[in-house]
Order: structure tokens, then sequence, then C-alpha cells
């Protein structure tokens, strides 16, 4: 095995994509704090500013695999029958790209909004 | 003083079970010396020890919740009350004392010797002083398992990961300079198990005997790898 494959390529993704995250928390944190939206109009005005929506629309992507990561790792660890590991990993997958679509969805669905 | 302690007797005993002895303490007085008087007091009672100054190994134990060597470990700094029990997540064979196999299996797979390619000179392999610096806080390791037995990823794989022992051992020849397997050794290394199962908790830095560092020991090992790897 190439020493590219899951191992390390899924560490670098995890921790890679934990530097963005990080910093988009932050200022959603400070965002949402000091300036938090007053109603459903103001968020979707802020949603279609073009660096919140790319910044938004990047990190979907780096959330779910930061996610699939973490959750592929608890289950590598802890569930050792191969059957109720790969069911496990398949119902995590769906659930993650369910709810990247999802996010996906509302913020394009509000980039559009009049 | 009372301590209690772990008995089990696969021959004798359906389930282990926890035995108080009482002891007299005396001044200087080590966990390992303790362990002896209760020996003394009941024949039947084992656990492994030899040089009694830190350097076979030997008495790795897990007191009050914390993988020591006995030898070292010093009776007045342990609180009350005490409680001994086998080094975590091993099988116990009897007492105190564990099956280290898959651990010496794991130490084993690293490869841990020098590896040349080029012919053996007729003389050493000379390293400069700071080539040899490297292997500071590598080599001290005496493989008394107190690090791997502490590590929650080795007690749930430790058929396929290494450990905290191993890995520090697997960068100490990527380290030397004088080996020249560098790109096997990460090869080896690939996958999710054998080196990404550590998740950096560092119960293994918090143990150590000697007061080394596998986890950091890992992080090079991570980045030697990026940087060969990318």
């Amino acid at each position: 095995m190439s020493r590219h494959a899951s191992g390390l390529m899924a560490w670098l993704i995890q921790r890679a994509s934990a530097v963005y995250l990080a910093l988009l928390l932050v200022y959603l944190l400070i965002h949402f704090t000091f300036y938090a939206p007053t109603d459903h109009a103001a968020l979707v005005a802020w949603t279609q500013h073009p660096l919140i929506n790319g910044a938004l629309l990047l990190g979907i992507p780096l959330l779910l695999a930061h996610a699939w990561v973490g959750i592929r790792d608890v289950l590598i660890d802890y569930i050792h029958s191969l059957a109720l590991r790969l069911s496990l990993l398949i119902l995590c997958a769906f659930l993650l790209i369910t709810t990247g679509l999802w996010l996906f969805k509302a913020i394009i669905t509000a980039e559009f909004q009049p | 003083m009372n301590i209690s302690v772990y008995r089990y007797n696969p021959d004798t005993n359906t389930a282990p079970l926890m035995q108080n002895y009482d002891i007299n303490i005396v001044q200087g007085m080590m966990l390992r010396d303790a362990l002896l008087a209760i020996k003394q007091q009941d024949e039947s009672f084992s656990f492994r020890h030899s040089c009694g100054e830190g350097v076979c190994g030997s008495d790795g134990v897990n007191v009050n919740g914390r993988n020591v060597l006995a030898c070292i470990t010093p009776i007045a700094d342990l609180s009350l009350p005490m409680t001994v029990r086998p080094l975590p997540g091993r099988p116990v064979i009897r007492d105190l004392i564990v099956d280290m196999t898959q651990f010496y299996e794991q130490y084993r797979a690293i490869k841990p010797y020098l590896i040349r390619h080029d012919p053996l000179p007729e003389q050493e392999i000379l390293q400069t002083p700071a080539q040899r610096e490297h292997l500071d806080g590598l080599y001290e390791c005496i493989l008394c398992g107190c690090c791997s037995t502490a590590c929650p990823s080795f007690w749930w794989n430790p058929e396929k990961f290494h450990g905290p022992a191993a890995l520090l051992q697997a960068w100490r020849f990527l380290a030397d300079s004088r080996d020249q397997a560098s790109d096997e050794r990460l090869d080896a290394l690939a996958g999710p198990y054998k080196l990404f199962r550590c998740h950096s908790i560092m119960n293994c830095v918090e143990v150590c005997p000697k007061a080394l560092n596998p986890t950091r020991a890992i992080g090079h090992i991570k980045a030697l790898m990026l940087d060969k790897g990318l």
C-alpha cells in the first residue's frame, strides 16, 4: 500500500480542514454574537455577500470531510465487526451526504432570493 | 500500611479478586520492596522483577490507575488507599504477570535494527555529534510497556496498532543517520492502523518512567511521511 493511502491522507485532510473550520467558526461566533441578523431577510442578505457565500460553500465539503475522517476513526477504533462497521460507515456516509446537499441547497437558494 | 493487590490464578480462581496485605513501611521503600514484603507473607503471590533500579523494565504495574515501574516508585509518593493491578489491556497470566507477546510482536514489526543497503565498512559507521544528538530521548527506552499498555488506541487494536513504544523505536531508526531504509520503514507504517491509530492522547508521555515522549516521535514520523509522500 502506498503511503499516500488512507492513513496519511485522512490525517492530512482532518488537520487541514480543522484549520479552516476553526477560523470559520471563530468568525461565525463573533458575527452571530455581536451582529446577529434581526430577521430572516437579514440572514439571507448576509449569506448573499459573495465572500460569506464563498466561505460557507467551501466550508461545507471541508466540514463533511472532517466529520467523515472523525467518524471513520471512531468506528475503526471501537467497532471490530467488519459487517457492523461497514453498515455504520454507509449510514454515516448517507447522513453526511444528505446533510451536505441540504446545506448546499439552503445556501444556493438564499443566494438567488430577491 | 494496607495495600490492595490484584490476585488471579487461572488454575484455582474462576475470577480475579483483590486481596489486602498489611506491610511495614521503612524510609526510602520503593513499591517493589513492598511487593517483595507481600511475597514474603504469601509465597503464592507473583510479579515480575529483576534489576531493581529501573533498567530492565520488568516490573511495570498499575498503581492507583497509573502505570509505573515498581522499583523506582517510592511508596511515600503513592496515595492511600493503594491498589496495585497488572498493566491494563494485557491478558493476565497470574497475579501481576501479564502476557506481553503482542507488545513484543509490535516491536519486532518495526525492524528495530540498523538496515544498510551499502556494503558495511570495515570499521564503525561514524556519526557527527549533531547526528548522534537526534537519538537522545529515543534510545533510552527500556521496553517496560508502561506506555503502550496505558494507550487506549493500543487497548482497542493491539494486533494492528504498533503502540507508542514500538513507534518511538520506529522513529529512533528513521532518525538514525546510519540507517538507509527510511522509505521501506515509512511504507511499512502506511495505512490507517499501524501508525495512524495514534490520536495524540498522550497517556504514553504521562506515564513513561524514563520521561520519553512517544507522541512527539510519532509526530516526527507523520511529518517525515508528509515530507516524503507528497
